[in-house]
């Protein structure tokens, strides 16, 4: 078992204010989905462990806040991200159309500037449990034309108050990230040194764990 | 306090909060003001206390269950003694009293010490009986201290916040058949149409519905409309069970449109001397929130060299992860209501105004959980400092109190 390689990845969580961001990702760490709405100030930061293949991965999630105000203050989150999760509601056209602005946005901050359509991207259209679909007004025919013309970018339909296809979703992007995370290993070297010094004790116990297992 | 020349607030709400003295409304109060002390009550916090407080504990109900780093052996929790408990309770009990007939002593005067009120306040203010609602007024400056002006002054400013909204929601062409309709009666009553302070330009005879022109009267009545709209959409998802919001209110509407003029010029005082934080050109410029975060850094450093050290240089937990939220939402996302409202208490009532306690409150969090902070990486750190723990607020604001701190560069001259 090759654990001798353990991958810290940045993920940015973007999209319109109201569209289920946090809950998404309450949804996905904590199992939890709570009707009381609480506006996200800045970004909020979570942490998930999960183990892909052989290798263990901590996610390093921020959940940004969908307000225009805060998108001149978003630079200082979005550096060094290895993937970027795009929210709209599958009930407001709005929150779709608006996903250009997010995409635009993001590579201009953070992504490379040589090659920006190489940048991992995933849309999650949320959710699609409202009135039992009936309100939807954005098709999954046009989400999959959207995300075909931005470079192929996977797409999930989900619902963090059902919890549907959220786990999913995020383990793809997990791998992802991993995927992109070996081709600028290096470039990032550095800033992982100092978030590692973080987890690297509950990483050695459960490489201790993984060491007697094998 | 908050009257520091640095109010850079939009003409009209300038207008709107500058005093009941720039210009004498017409038509002088038909509108019944209550007795103050009745329709403040409205706004006392305690009827939705319950509601709120469920919620935020349901939430963090919700963090904490995961976040299995032994809380416990760090809580910083630092009760007051309580050894014979029972004579200490009967010594709080009459210390509370006292503190409540001190200020209803202090808000029954015909001109009321508003140094006194600070002192008061700022060593909590009791609950109930619509009490902090008066002080906080008074605190803002929304109520003036002569008890005499204060019927004048409401139904004033409530006036004045009536044609605001009028001003800003009305479409253009209701707008026109009120505005038509007030010209012919003042006409007929040989008075001159005046607008005041909040007149609005004519629509011209080019503008339509579907005009993109920016100008356009239609093009700005669709923005305020949006913002409008969102508004009652977030207050709705934000309080699902307050009844005051919700329309099913049993309040009588004349009180709930007069608690709304006075919870919007509280605000607009509220954020006065803070204005420039939620302003986005701003924020690279001295007076933006980027500025604030910094000064905070250089507080934490002032008072303790060790841990701005390790926060700013080992663990790289910046200002912008954690106090961005303290800072604009003036820490009420970080603690449960009933200590929110004490810690308002103190924000209001410091002579150096909001901000200056705000950034001492700020820094006094952080020097509380140093334990913790000194042992904790970027991760368990920036955790922490995202759902800031229960801790004693009469000790966090001694702390907070007792900082040494060189306010000059941004307390405001009285």
């Amino acid at each position: 078992m090759d654990m001798s390689r353990r991958a810290l990845l940045k993920v940015i969580v973007l999209g319109d204010i109201g569209v289920g961001k946090t809950s998404l990702m309450n949804q996905y760490v904590y199992k939890k989905f709570s009707q009381q709405y609480k506006s996200t100030i800045g970004a909020d930061f979570v942490t998930k462990e999960l183990q892909i293949d052989d290798k263990l991965v901590t996610l390093q999630i921020w959940d940004t806040a969908g307000q225009e105000r805060f998108q001149s203050l978003g630079s200082a989150f979005y550096r060094g991200a290895d993937c970027c999760v795009l929210v709209y509601d599958v009930n407001i056209q709005k929150s779709f159309e608006t996903l250009n602005n997010w995409h635009e946005e993001f590579v201009k901050q953070a992504a490379d500037p040589a090659d920006p359509g190489a940048f991992p991207f995933i849309l999650f259209g949320n959710k699609i449990d409202v009135d039992g679909g009936s309100s939807r007004v954005v098709s999954e025919k046009k989400a999959r034309e959207w995300c075909a013309s931005r470079g192929d970018i996977p797409y999930f339909e989900t619902s963090a108050k059902e919890g549907y296809n959220v786990h999913e979703a995020f383990l793809c992007v997990a791998k992802m990230a991993l995927e992109g995370e070996h081709e600028h290993e290096q470039e990032h070297e550095q800033e992982h040194d100092i978030y590692f010094q973080g987890i690297s004790e509950t990483v050695s116990e459960v490489e201790q764990r993984g060491g007697c297992a094998c | 306090m908050l009257k520091n020349g640095k109010l850079k607030l939009p003409d009209k709400l300038g207008g709107l909060v500058s005093g009941f003295d720039d210009k004498e409304m017409k038509n002088g109060g038909s509108d019944p003001v209550l007795e103050s002390g009745e329709e403040l009550e409205i706004m006392e916090p305690n009827g939705i206390e319950l509601g709120h407080k469920e919620n935020a504990y349901e939430f963090d109900d919700l963090v904490n269950d995961t976040d299995v780093d032994n809380e416990d052996a760090f809580r910083t929790r630092k009760r007051p003694d309580k050894d014979g408990s029972g004579q200490v309770s009967v010594m709080e009990v009459i210390a509370a009293d006292e503190k409540r007939s001190d200020v209803e002593y202090e808000l029954s005067q015909k001109e009321i010490n508003l140094e006194k009120l600070r002192r008061i306040a700022s060593m909590g203010l009791p609950d109930g009986g619509g009490l902090r609602a008066t002080a906080w007024k008074l605190l803002l400056g929304y109520l003036s201290p002569s008890h005499d002006l204060w019927e004048k002054e409401l139904t004033e400013n409530r006036q004045k916040y009536a044609m605001l909204k009028e001003e800003l929601l009305l479409s253009p062409s209701e707008y026109t058949r009120v505005k038509e309709d007030a010209m012919i009666s003042a006409e007929l009553s040989g008075e001159h149409d005046d607008a005041g302070p909040l007149k609005r330009q004519g629509i011209s005879h080019g503008d339509h519905p579907l005009s993109i022109v920016k100008a356009s009267a239609w093009h700005h009545y669709f923005k305020h409309t949006e913002i409008a709209e969102q508004i009652d959409r977030d207050l709705l998802r934000t309080h699902p069970d307050m009844k005051f919001f919700s329309g099913e209110s049993s309040f009588s509407k004349k009180n709930r449109v007069n608690a709304e003029a006075d919870s919007f010029s509280c605000f607009v005082r509220l954020l006065s001397d803070s204005v420039d934080h939620f302003c986005q050109q701003l924020d690279n410029s001295p007076v933006g929130i980027l500025s604030t975060l910094s000064r905070l850094a250089e507080l934490l450093k002032e008072n303790d060299e060790e841990l701005w050290k390790h926060l700013e240089f080992t663990t790289k937990v910046k200002p912008q992860f954690y106090a961005f939220r303290w800072i604009t939402l003036l820490l009420t996302q970080e603690f449960n209501f009933q200590s929110i409202l004490r810690i308002w208490d103190s924000l209001l009532s410091n002579p150096f105004g909001i901000q200056d306690m705000l950034l001492r409150i700020c820094c006094a969090m952080l020097l509380c959980m140093k334990s913790r902070l000194l042992s904790g990486d970027f991760a368990a750190n920036l955790r922490l400092l995202q759902h800031y723990p229960d801790i004693n607020i009469e000790h966090l604001l001694r702390v907070a109190q007792d900082l040494s701190a060189d306010t000059s560069s941004y307390s405001l001259s009285l």
